[in-house]
């Protein structure tokens, strides 16, 4: 009954309701499951077969499960992450000319620092002592 | 004599055993538990928060399809009957 390319039902857990196929057997008890399932193991009591079977090999990638499941018409777990869609930002009316200025304001190129003069040390000016004590 | 506000059934009253004696203390009450829609049982994993209680989604009901409205034991009976349908 659970053998390799038996089409079940998961009935227990986050992914009750879903379509799987069993990919290889471990124990009397558990089976690999792939499909529109996450890909690990099973208990035989958390599905209910199908009278469909699909012919795949022992150990079979997703890939080829998803190539069968895809003829029978059901969907498959997908693994990507989805891509950020990238919303248009509104600007006001009022602030539109702010973010014009900022913008010739950043496009201003940037003046270059004149080179640094080297240091000289201060010197005392030269007083006669007789000019002090006076 | 108690307090006017506390007379109302929205607070509950408990016994405390004390040195001196039994003693009440006054708590607010809380909203009872959830239960399945088709056994009758109260349901796990389903937080009693009144409506102004703010929680995350998945803290109020176990992550599952029907949860926080139907058991597992009836979960899994839905969907065998369903299979069953399919393959007739």
């Amino acid at each position: 009954m659970f053998e390799t390319g038996r089409v079940c039902m998961k009935i227990a857990g986050r992914d009750a309701g879903r379509m799987c196929v069993i990919v290889d057997s471990i124990d009397g008890r558990f089976v690999l499951i792939d499909g529109d399932v996450r890909r690990r193991k099973c208990n035989i009591f958390h599905l209910e077969p199908l009278e469909k079977t699909v012919s795949l090999k022992k150990g079979a990638s997703h890939e080829e499960v998803a190539k069968a499941f895809k003829e029978l018409g059901y969907s498959v777990w997908s693994t990507k992450p989805k891509q950020k869609t990238v919303r248009p930002r509104k600007v006001r009316e009022h602030l539109k000319v702010q973010e014009e200025k900022k913008g010739h304001k950043a496009e201003k190129p940037k003046k270059e620092k004149p080179a640094a003069k080297p240091k000289t040390e201060k010197k005392a000016p030269n007083v006669p002592k007789e000019e002090i004590k006076k | 004599m108690v307090r006017r506000s506390l007379r109302s059934t929205s607070w509950r009253q408990i016994k405390v055993k004390t040195s001196s004696g039994v003693r009440i203390h006054y708590r607010k009450a809380r909203p009872k538990k959830a239960h399945c829609a088709v056994t009758g049982k109260p349901l796990q994993g389903v937080a009693r928060l009144w409506p102004s209680e703010k929680a995350p989604k998945i803290a109020k009901r176990p992550e599952r399809p029907y949860g926080g409205v139907l058991s597992s034991e009836a979960m899994r009976k839905l969907f065998k009957e369903k299979v069953r349908k399919l393959d007739s």
